[in-house]
């Protein structure tokens, strides 16, 4: 079989889930071993059209990037959202809370005119998406792991159960103990709790689990002192597109 | 029974003692909880704790483990991964020590699971009455407030001595060989039951309206009731009750392969029939796709089908569950005298 070949892209990002890429050291050669990488702005330079599998991050911010975006769809025959901004539309989506000649003269200033911007989506609200790889940023394991299921031809299982299991796996005091609050009891896990292991909280950046039981999540965060507004943010942070969506 | 006693003034030598002989794992404070960690010098073991964050049962079904590895070429080879290395744990409570005693069995019947018996196996457990009462126990109305099996030796704070109760052989030369007893006065023993009878006298505080062996009973008759929605309304599905629960050993198995495509290792990790994709199989469906479908499978899993199997409940009053479960509808002395309430 020959190697499957892999094409990176990104629009409104970090590019810190390419980066996660990249980190992936010792592992990394041994995918770049196992795909042929033949577009990756990131780490090399070249560029190919002929690809099987496109990563993509970021969100889709403005008109022109739908173009762009579905020319990948197109040539890709599998294309994964990469990173919460590809899969959520991620803390982009923050800005469609606001007035958009607001956010853009925030940004822009006086140069306001020249720039094209509309609300901020995820991918899969542009073109249909093959899978999504959460995370603000990815898990670099996560994705060694989505691309080891597509070359045994499986379907990569991402967690459908809350940061609390993994925060217990870990034997982390939880947050609400240590009077702070969280969002890992509706939050996908995947991440092992990272955050909630280094001492913060869980901010929700994998998005919600399939049937997340956001009213008792906003009670439990209304019991420990939180204001209506604090609670709509705390959602907000990277699952705002959904709920505007809904 | 003898009883021995040993000197508080000498319990860290013999804990040094241990520590120089074996892996020592006892309970720890940390941000204000308690939990199980490693031992490294006598000052670190805390045994004046009310109850730990996660159950001792992590020692012998750990959160994650690997079962065996495999090769898939040229021809399938598979290598049995078996930790059994010698360990004490220090400091474990009756109703935990309860806990482990029910696990034992399940692990041991039909099919013995090899890799739970084998850590089973390794281990000296040390135990020790507890001296403080957590806010959620209700292990005195459990009959757990005292063990008669299950352990290697167990202490008893009885002021300015400790009595040991010698559980096995290997306890009586691990103590022998590692710290200085003496025989028990029968003014001492007589002491360990005044003390027994007063902390279980300040747990028994919390406990079941009605004897627990109607649940069962009171279980089979409240399997439609629309109680377990009204309830199940708040869980978040977070598993955490199943999670920090002595008595819950769900795990789930799956294969991690290398990028090679040719190394790998199946793993087993801690699961909770509280979680969402829990009864979920490979066409997609899911048996119990509601929350209070497994809600109410929890109550039954502890007060009926185990019950059955076990002629007790599988549960052990800790009170784990209910201090962990945030929208608190976890705690089962609440959910029986509640659905007990309900049905008259």
């Amino acid at each position: 079989m020959d190697k499957p070949r892999v094409a990176f892209f990104d629009f409104a990002s970090c590019e810190g889930c390419q980066l996660q890429v990249i980190n992936l050291e010792e592992d990394l050669l041994q995918v770049v071993g196992a795909v042929e990488v033949v577009s990756f702005r990131e780490a090399m330079k070249g560029h190919s059209d002929d690809y099987d599998i496109a990563f993509v991050e970021g969100s889709i911010t403005r008109h022109s990037d739908e173009e762009r975006l579905e020319g990948i769809r197109r040539c890709a025959k599998v294309l994964v959202a990469l990173g919460s901004c590809a899969a959520l539309g991620g803390i982009n989506c923050l800005k469609n809370f606001h007035d958009q000649e607001y956010v853009k003269k925030l940004v822009y200033g006086d140069k306001a005119l020249l720039y094209e911007t509309y609300p901020a989506r995820p991918l899969k609200a542009v073109v249909p998406v093959d899978f999504e790889i959460p995370g603000c940023p990815i898990n670099r394991n996560e994705f060694a792991m989505v691309v080891k299921a597509f070359l045994l031809g499986k379907k990569p299982e991402i967690p459908n159960f809350p940061v609390c299991v993994e925060c217990k796996m870990a034997e982390n005091i939880c947050v609400f103990e240590k009077g702070m609050t969280c969002m890992g009891p509706v939050t996908r896990a995947g991440c092992g709790a990272c955050c909630v292991t280094e001492g913060s909280f869980c901010w929700g950046c994998r998005g919600l689990v399939d049937d997340p039981n956001a009213d008792s999540q906003r009670d439990v965060l209304a019991t420990h002192g939180l204001s209506v507004q604090d609670v709509l943010g705390k959602f907000r942070l990277y699952t705002g597109f959904s709920e505007v969506a809904k | 029974m003898k009883l021995r006693l040993i000197e508080k003034s000498d319990l860290d030598l013999f804990v040094q003692n241990l520590i120089n002989d074996y892996q020592v794992d006892g309970v720890k404070r940390k941000e204000g909880s308690f939990l199980y960690g490693s031992i490294k010098s006598p000052e670190e073991l805390c045994l004046d704790f009310d109850c730990t964050v996660i159950p001792p049962k992590k020692y012998f079904l750990p959160p994650e483990e690997t079962l065996f590895q495999f090769t898939s070429s040229p021809a399938l080879q598979v290598t049995p991964v078996m930790e059994s290395n010698p360990f004490i744990l220090f400091g474990v409570h009756p109703y935990d020590i309860k806990a482990i005693n029910q696990m034992d069995r399940i692990f041991a019947r039909g099919v013995p699971d090899p890799h739970y018996l084998k850590r089973r196996e390794a281990a000296l457990i040390i135990g020790v009455d507890p001296t403080k009462v957590a806010p959620r126990s209700f292990w005195a109305d459990m009959g757990a407030a005292t063990v008669s099996e299950g352990f290697d030796l167990m202490l008893t704070d009885i002021g300015e001595s400790f009595i040991v109760e010698i559980g096995s052989n290997k306890g009586r030369s691990l103590l022998e060989q590692h710290a200085k007893p003496r025989p028990a006065t029968r003014n001492e023993a007589r002491e360990r039951v005044g003390i027994r009878s007063r902390i279980s006298h300040i747990c028994k505080k919390r406990g079941f309206a009605f004897p627990k062996r109607e649940i069962p009973t009171l279980l089979e008759h409240s399997w439609k009731k629309f109680f377990w929605e009204e309830q199940a309304s708040k869980c978040l599905s977070c598993g955490t009750c199943n999670l920090v629960c002595p008595t819950c050993y769900c795990f789930d198995v799956q294969d991690n392969i290398d990028l090679d495509l040719v190394h790998g290792e199946r793993v087993r990790r801690w699961d909770g029939c509280l979680l969402h994709d829990f009864a979920k199989v490979a066409t997609g469906e899911n048996f119990r796709e509601t929350r209070a479908s497994r809600y109410r499978h929890r109550f039954y899993r502890k007060g009926l089908y185990l019950f059955r199997l076990l002629d007790d409940m599988a549960c052990v009053g800790c009170g784990r569950c209910a201090s962990a479960c945030l929208p608190d509808i976890a705690d089962p002395v609440n959910l029986f005298n509640k659905l007990r309430e309900d049905e008259k």
